[in-house]
């Protein structure tokens, strides 16, 4: 890559760890989960719908399930019961933390189905007792986690901070309740809204020596397509409802996404090959499908595992790469030298993406733990 | 090597009967772009903190929209090139300095090397009795990094949630009933902003005690500030503020009076103030100052002098 203007090389991605190397690494210390007990099944969806759509969503998306909120559960519950289990997993304690931001697009609690002010991560660091952290909220549509990770890091390699915690509560589910009493075909743009599921995560980053850590982690905004997936208040019911125009996300994620990937890895001083786990935002597994076949094409190599977790959780919002992270440390799928990349894809087009190898956080999960 | 305020531009919906929260800040943008002899292609990053929108949408961020008015980088992605990245970030009227704190930094790793900066509001559609009315304002600021120059080189947040229930706002759902209800029409979610008594006399409490504990941490006494540049959070909080801490009015940046009630455009609009009059370009250091709900309250040190 050439070198410009600046210290940096030239990117399309907004690129971290900074080439020249920041005085810190940053590493993912810890994740957790909160996931609600209630489950919904597809079928069970699909038969509530007001008009018979015919429309086949298990076998179209791959999602047999996913979780939804019971009575009292909102996306404050769902945050402060993910920022516990991230503790529980971690060896920080809550006055550990220096900075807590709070990523969901859904920031429902009390009687507001959205909350402005004061900012949901204010009421998540007072429920888990982190009481010096700074906190804020951020929102970037499903990419909202990675992009507190991203902040998290530049203020970790800097040595502004030590440790940090990103969180997401997304109780999503109303989308697919009011999407249900308006869905006529597989043509609706409200089609997307029945796939998605609730979920809580929450992740701890943490200083580590320079030079270990989060490999890279990089972020870009292909605004020209900002409007390919639009979310509002709804007017059928109370919460929101998502038109998206599928089809053409999908292929404006494809074309676009190789060259981000290649620019990641390169970056990395790896090859597509190298990549243990891909981690990639889970919408249906056809598209995951697709996209990786694409990346193969186009870059020659394939990474060795894909994920895909979509059968039981659906797609839950800005949680999505830590709910698959977090599934697969538990299930000790993941293992210590392991190199996983997670790729983000959301309204905006927002595309992220970070690579890091796995180290002891591994032994904190499982059944062993 | 330190980060530059490049241009700041603040401005009204000048009297527009539907003013839009967007379209306020790309005018606000395209404004400080041009001040600035800059592209929009030129920005890395942009980040909008404004809140109260007139469609209040979920996703995208409000930031990608803006990017795609203003024409930031809309080519597709070739390996190398230059992007831009944009999300939103909600921190009340302490919103705009939580994102100074962060593009500095990524100023300062090299990560971006112009920054961005966008808020805007309108006045929510609320009809309550006693209703908190905010003038539909947006504003800009774009940020650089100088090597002459020490810039931002301090910031501080404290939160004191003992008052949180002073002031809190969402949307809540209202059924709709009747025959006359027109179908899928089912009901509307209406914004709801409360705000209790006291809540101006506790900010000014708190932005006291939270800068008087920054300044010493820093080793700073209010003599060597030269200018305060507060975001006017409410009425009667600035007048209490000023007062308690002493401050004399010049050393003071007001908002000018066609820009007051905006809301989180405040503190772009208290510093567009200060650069007009001058009084910035002549301050060695400087404080930003904003307090809001939470009760949080933001502070920054700018300082006019070699890092």
């Amino acid at each position: 890559m050439t070198e410009t203007h600046g210290k940096q090389p030239d990117h399309w991605l907004a690129l971290g760890p900074p080439g020249s190397g920041g005085s810190w690494g940053c590493r993912i210390e810890s994740v957790g989960v909160k996931l609600p007990a209630q489950r919904l099944t597809t079928r069970d969806l699909m038969n509530r719908t007001s008009h018979r759509t015919r429309i086949q969503l298990e076998r179209l998306t791959g999602i047999h399930e996913r979780h939804v909120v019971g009575p009292g559960e909102n996306s404050f519950t769902l945050a402060a019961g993910a920022a516990r289990d991230c503790l529980a997993h971690s060896q920080h304690q809550p006055q550990d933390i220096q900075m807590l931001i709070s990523t969901s697009i859904t920031r429902s609690r009390g009687r507001f189905t959205q909350s402005f002010e004061p900012p949901l991560s204010l009421y998540v660091k007072q429920a888990i007792g982190a009481a010096r952290a700074t906190n804020f909220d951020l929102s970037n549509a499903c990419a909202g986690m990675l992009t507190g990770v991203f902040v998290l890091q530049d203020l970790v390699a800097r040595g502004e901070i030590s440790c940090g915690m990103v969180v997401s509560g997304e109780y999503i589910s109303h989308l697919s309740w009011n999407a249900a009493r308006q869905i006529r075909s597989l043509l609706s743009r409200q089609l997307a809204s029945l796939t998605l599921g609730d979920a809580g995560a929450a992740v701890i980053v943490e200083r580590a020596p320079s030079g270990s850590g989060i490999d890279v982690i990089g972020f870009t905004t292909l605004a020209e397509h900002s409007r390919l997936c639009l979310a509002f208040p709804s007017t059928v019911g109370p919460g929101g409802q998502m038109y998206t125009k599928s089809r053409t996300l999908q292929k404006v994620a494809i074309d676009d996404m190789a060259p981000l990937v290649a620019e990641a890895i390169g970056e990395a001083g790896i090859d597509l090959a190298d990549i243990d786990f891909m981690i990639p935002h889970q919408t249906s597994a056809r598209a995951i499908r697709a996209g990786t076949e694409e990346f193969v094409r186009r870059l020659g190599a394939r990474p060795k595992h894909v994920v895909v977790n979509l059968e039981e959780y659906g797609n839950t919002s800005s949680t999505t790469l830590f709910v698959a992270l977090h599934k697969y440390l538990e299930e000790q799928r993941i293992h210590k030298g392991d190199r996983v990349m997670l790729l983000a894809l959301a309204s905006g087009i927002e595309i992220g993406m970070a690579i890091f190898t796995v180290d002891s956080q591994v032994d904190r999960y499982g059944h062993a733990h | 090597m330190g980060t530059r305020i490049e241009a700041v531009s603040a401005l009204t919906s000048h009297g527009l009967r539907k003013p839009a929260a967007r379209r306020l800040a790309d005018t606000a943008a395209r404004t400080c772009l041009a001040h600035a002899g800059r592209e929009p292609g030129d920005v890395d990053m942009l980040i909008n903190a404004g809140i109260y929108r007139e469609d209040n949408m979920g996703e995208p961020a409000l930031a990608a929209l803006i990017q795609e008015d203003i024409g930031a980088n809309l080519g597709q992605p070739p390996i190398g090139g230059h992007g831009t990245f944009s999300f939103d970030l909600f921190n009340g009227i302490c919103g705009v300095i939580t994102a100074i704190q962060i593009e500095s930094g990524l100023l300062d790793s090299g990560v971006i090397r112009l920054g961005a900066i966008v808020a805007s509001d309108v006045d929510p559609d609320h009809h309550q009795p006693g209703a908190v009315l905010l003038q539909p304002a947006g504003g800009a600021m774009l940020l650089g990094s100088d090597e002459k120059l020490a810039g931002f080189t301090d910031f501080s947040t404290e939160t004191f949630p003992e008052y949180d229930d002073l002031f809190a706002s969402g949307l809540v759902w209202q059924e709709r009933h009747g025959h006359r209800v027109p179908r899928p029409a089912a009901g509307q979610h209406e914004m709801v902003i409360e705000e209790k008594p006291g809540y101006a006399a506790r900010l000014a409490d708190c932005a006291e005690e939270a800068s008087r504990r920054f300044l010493r941490r820093l080793g700073l006494g209010w003599g060597e500030i030269d200018l305060v540049v507060p975001a006017p959070s409410a009425p009667d909080f600035l007048d209490a503020l000023v007062t308690r801490l002493g401050l004399p009015g010049d050393r003071v940046a007001y908002i000018t009076e066609d820009l007051e009630g905006a809301y989180t455009t405040g503190p772009i609009a208290a510093l567009q103030a200060a650069i007009k009059t001058g009084r910035l370009g002549e301050a060695r250091t400087t404080l930003m100052l904003a307090a809001g709900a939470g009760i949080t309250v933001a502070l920054a040190l700018y300082r006019q002098e070699p890092p």
